[in-house]
């Protein structure tokens, strides 16, 4: 009795604010790295950058692109000329309406040099897209012209890493034109930002919501259920785990090995959806052993897949070899063939590619978020089992990528963000490796198919582009792709509405916060 | 005494420029750079190229250490590649949190371990002794994580009587303040109470055995006057170098416990910059680390006359 009494005179001193009884946290497990969308980022900053901006396009529950500050898009016969009619009615946190001379202000900072938005470079025609023009001829009208065609305008506009190309308003940057704070259209603002401790976003009263019934995706319903929104920098996953059980935390992601634990704590709940973020064992092509395919071939029969994957991820993944994720409008018959574990053909090959025992080194690393090390633990297993020497090198993450970078490795177990069009995961491993170095896959044809991918529109005749390039790398090999991460969160059973998604991004709107 | 400290800080000027330049060179020696973590899977060379150059890492290492270094003379640390925040100010931010927990932990472990180290040793050999060893012997042994952890699980989920996750900070809510404070001290409290207790039974046991001592029993006073009167001055003395140490150690960076409780202090600073390659941040925290170490034990050697006459500060 008197241990309660205390817990809850501690605890209300602790939340320190009747309103934090209202209050979501989510542990992230690093700061954020600025509130400037786009610029200096990783995927936590995104996460909650995204709550307070939006533009003019975003991404559908499944990954399609839809209309979000825009009301809809039409594009020219010639497939150049991109119109945005804007929303009405849209207002920045600081109470003014948004007009398409907002949307022009913000295109001419993020092409600025000086501005160091991510993305830049794929509008500037370095890279292959090129934005010629930009006007805004009404205050309801923005128009945007391609140099050349391109499928992946709109899905390049979406990006989260781009921050969706967001439109904020003059104010968030000072005097002096440096960055100051996002004042955006979004569901939440910016409350407070303590480094290393946490973000507060608070609810946008002025919100106008896109139309819809439901949320989806970064489009939908869009409303702000509860007054603050607090993202927690947590790194150390026990302490995750007790905020979790404790209450103090509604929302986090932890390593599948900690999920039948949580399973079964009363007060949480554990929900999960595949993403596109692809784990993937990478092969060095240019490495004198795995130079020759037949070796390559041999790694990727010698590994029983279901088993890997199911270890690796606690039983939620499921093997897709495909560069394209599963839930995607593009997984076809063709993208579900895959690798066999076929212990005879291993031998076969081996004995065909010469292979003397040779050791092949394994590079890993041990970050909680991604299934590296294990992947690796079990690979080489299998590899050893086949009758091929590995060594596992644990690596930290810098040094890893710094290493992939380079492309200096034999076989690196390595993750992919995600990417939802097809052409652009494939844009992620696939290119020249003299230019390149980082990239697994070096094929002038697929090179090829992916050109024309980024350029047609027509679903029917991208999906075939797709599933040759499949079949391609299949053949090929340059890369195992393992399985789609299944993205899971553990949930305070509190919490009402929340739900993860394909783009692997806590969303905190339309959730709610029961007493 | 002035001069005698001031000279202490001059001598400390080439330790500290030795610490400036290793710190430099080494953590460019690290494979691994900002610019390529800043970009993640999706760079490429020219953007990696483009990115150091503007962080202005394209220069030769000389190059980029006589900016800082001159920099540093005007009492610039540079700024964070990371967070782009002023390093000096986010240091001193940073410290103040740590220095809180180190500061109340090693003084309240002071005042348990050294009157209990010296029982011991007056005690020696009997279970009172044994005891006392044996339970130093265990908070020793235990890393702090671990005992952080049980501590986290006992009081934040079984009693529920302490905050599991967060920080607020003293100066903007005392009482929510100390409640978040409360389990990174014990931590640290309960395991620099075993590295004090020792350290303080064992240099008491090696002054009971000295003649002077006998001398003084022989003279007929009481046991409480040999071992606090003529025992425990002149046994004080390594054990107040040891807590020096420690104090300079932990100042330093906590780095486990602020990670186990949440704490945004040094020590996390430090491990979050070394892994974002936030080099400016980085160098910053070691320099300071270095400073804070000497400074400490230039405090310490400062007190030693005050225990024992017998040192002067000349």
């Amino acid at each position: 009795m008197m241990n309660r009494q205390l817990a809850s005179a501690f605890a209300l001193l602790a939340l320190a604010s009747p309103a934090a009884a209202q209050t979501i946290n989510v542990a992230l497990n690093a700061d954020i790295r600025s509130t400037n969308p786009g610029v200096n980022r990783d995927d936590n900053t995104d996460a909650v950058v995204l709550h307070m901006v939006e533009g003019l396009v975003g991404y559908r529950e499944n990954g399609a692109v839809a209309p979000l500050l825009a009301e809809k898009v039409t594009t020219s016969a010639d497939e150049l000329t991109y119109t945005f009619s804007l929303r009405k009615g849209v207002k920045f946190h600081n109470g003014v309406e948004m007009t398409s001379a907002d949307v022009l202000w913000n295109w001419t900072r993020y092409m600025e040099p000086k501005t160091d938005w991510r993305c830049r470079s794929e509008f500037d025609g370095r890279i292959g897209m090129k934005v010629t023009s930009v006007a805004a001829p009404d205050p309801a009208t923005f128009v945007m012209t391609l140099e050349k065609p391109s499928a992946l305008f709109l899905d390049t506009m979406a990006r989260t890493d781009c921050a969706m190309v967001a439109i904020i308003h003059k104010d968030s940057l000072k005097q002096d034109g440096s960055f100051d704070r996002p004042i955006g259209t979004g569901p939440f603002m910016l409350g407070d930002w303590r480094r290393g401790e946490f973000v507060s976003l608070k609810r946008f009263d002025g919100y106008a919501s896109p139309p819809g019934e439901k949320r989806d995706g970064y489009v939908g319903r869009k409303r702000a259920l509860v007054p603050e929104v607090k993202f927690l920098a947590i790194a150390d996953g026990a302490t995750v785990k007790a905020g979790l059980i404790s209450g103090a935390l509604h929302v986090a992601d932890i390593p599948d090995a900690d999920m039948p634990e949580m399973r079964k704590v009363p007060n949480l709940q554990v929900l999960s959806a595949p993403s596109a973020t692809k784990h993937a064992l990478l092969l060095q092509s240019r490495d004198p052993l795995l130079g020759d395919v037949r070796m390559r071939q041999a790694i990727a029969a010698a590994l029983d897949l279901d088993e890997l994957v199911a270890q690796a991820s606690n039983e939620l993944g499921t093997t897709n070899n495909s560069a394209v994720y599963v839930s995607s409008p593009y997984y076809s018959e063709v993208q579900r063939q895959r690798y066999r574990h076929d212990p005879a053909r291993v031998k076969m090959l081996l004995a065909e590619a010469g292979y003397k025992g040779q050791t092949i080194k394994l590079i890993a690393n041990k970050r909680s978020t991604v299934p590296s090390f294990p992947v690796a633990i079990m690979a080489q297993a299998m590899l050893q089992a086949a009758g091929i020497n590995s060594e596992i090198e644990v690596l930290e993450w810098a040094t890893q990528l710094d290493r992939y970078s380079k492309g200096n490795y034999q076989m690196m177990s390595f993750s992919y963000s995600a990417r939802l069009d097809p052409a652009q995961s494939y844009n992620q491993f696939s290119g020249p490796k003299d230019t390149y170095p980082s990239k697994a896959w070096d094929s002038r044809r697929a090179d090829e198919l992916i050109e024309k991918a980024t350029v047609i529109a027509d679903e029917g005749e991208r999906q075939k582009l797709f599933d040759e390039l499949h079949k391609l790398m299949l053949a090929d090999a340059p890369l195992i792709f393992l399985y789609n991460q299944v993205d899971t969160a553990v949930v305070s059973k509190r919490l009402q509405g929340f739900a993860p998604w394909v783009a692997s991004k806590p969303r905190l709107w339309e959730v709610g916060l029961a007493n | 005494m002035l001069r005698f400290a001031l000279t202490r800080i001059l001598m400390s000027v080439p330790t500290l420029l030795i610490v400036s330049v290793a710190v430099f060179g080494l953590i460019r020696l690290i494979p691994g750079d900002p610019a390529s973590l800043m970009l993640g899977d999706l760079a490429t060379p020219a953007s990696i190229a483009d990115l150091q150059a503007r962080l202005g890492l394209d220069q030769s290492v000389p190059v980029q250490f006589g900016i800082w270094f001159g920099n540093l003379l005007k009492g610039d640390l540079g700024q964070s590649i990371n967070s782009q925040q002023a390093v000096l100010p986010l240091i001193l931010q940073r410290f103040w949190i740590s220095a809180q927990i180190v500061l109340v932990a090693v003084a309240l472990a002071s005042l348990v371990a050294v009157p209990a180290g010296v029982l011991a040793a007056w005690k020696q050999d009997t279970s009172l002794d044994l005891s006392l060893v044996a339970v130093a012997t265990l908070l020793l042994s235990i890393p702090t994580f671990w005992l952080g952890l049980l501590l986290l699980l006992f009081f934040g989920l079984k009693l529920e009587w302490l905050p599991v996750v967060g920080y607020v900070s003293i100066a903007e809510n005392p009482l929510a303040g100390i409640l978040y404070l409360v389990m990174p001290i014990m931590t640290l409290f309960l395991h620099e109470i075993g590295v004090i207790l020792r350290m303080a039974r064992a240099s008491t046991l090696e002054v009971l055995r000295l003649d002077y001592i006998t001398h003084a029993r022989a003279k007929g006073l009481t046991e409480s006057a040999v071992l606090w009167n003529h025992a425990f001055k002149n046994a004080f003395g390594p054990t107040w170098t040891l807590i020096g140490l420690v104090l300079g150690n932990l100042l330093g960076g906590i780095a486990v416990v602020e990670t186990v409780f949440t704490i945004p202090g040094l020590g996390r600073l430090l491990v979050d910059s070394i892994f974002a390659r936030d080099y400016p941040v980085i160098q910053g925290c070691m320099l300071f680390v270095a400073f804070t170490y000497v400074l400490v034990n230039l405090v310490i050697d400062l007190c030693y006359p005050i225990f024992d006459p017998r040192v002067t500060a000349q």
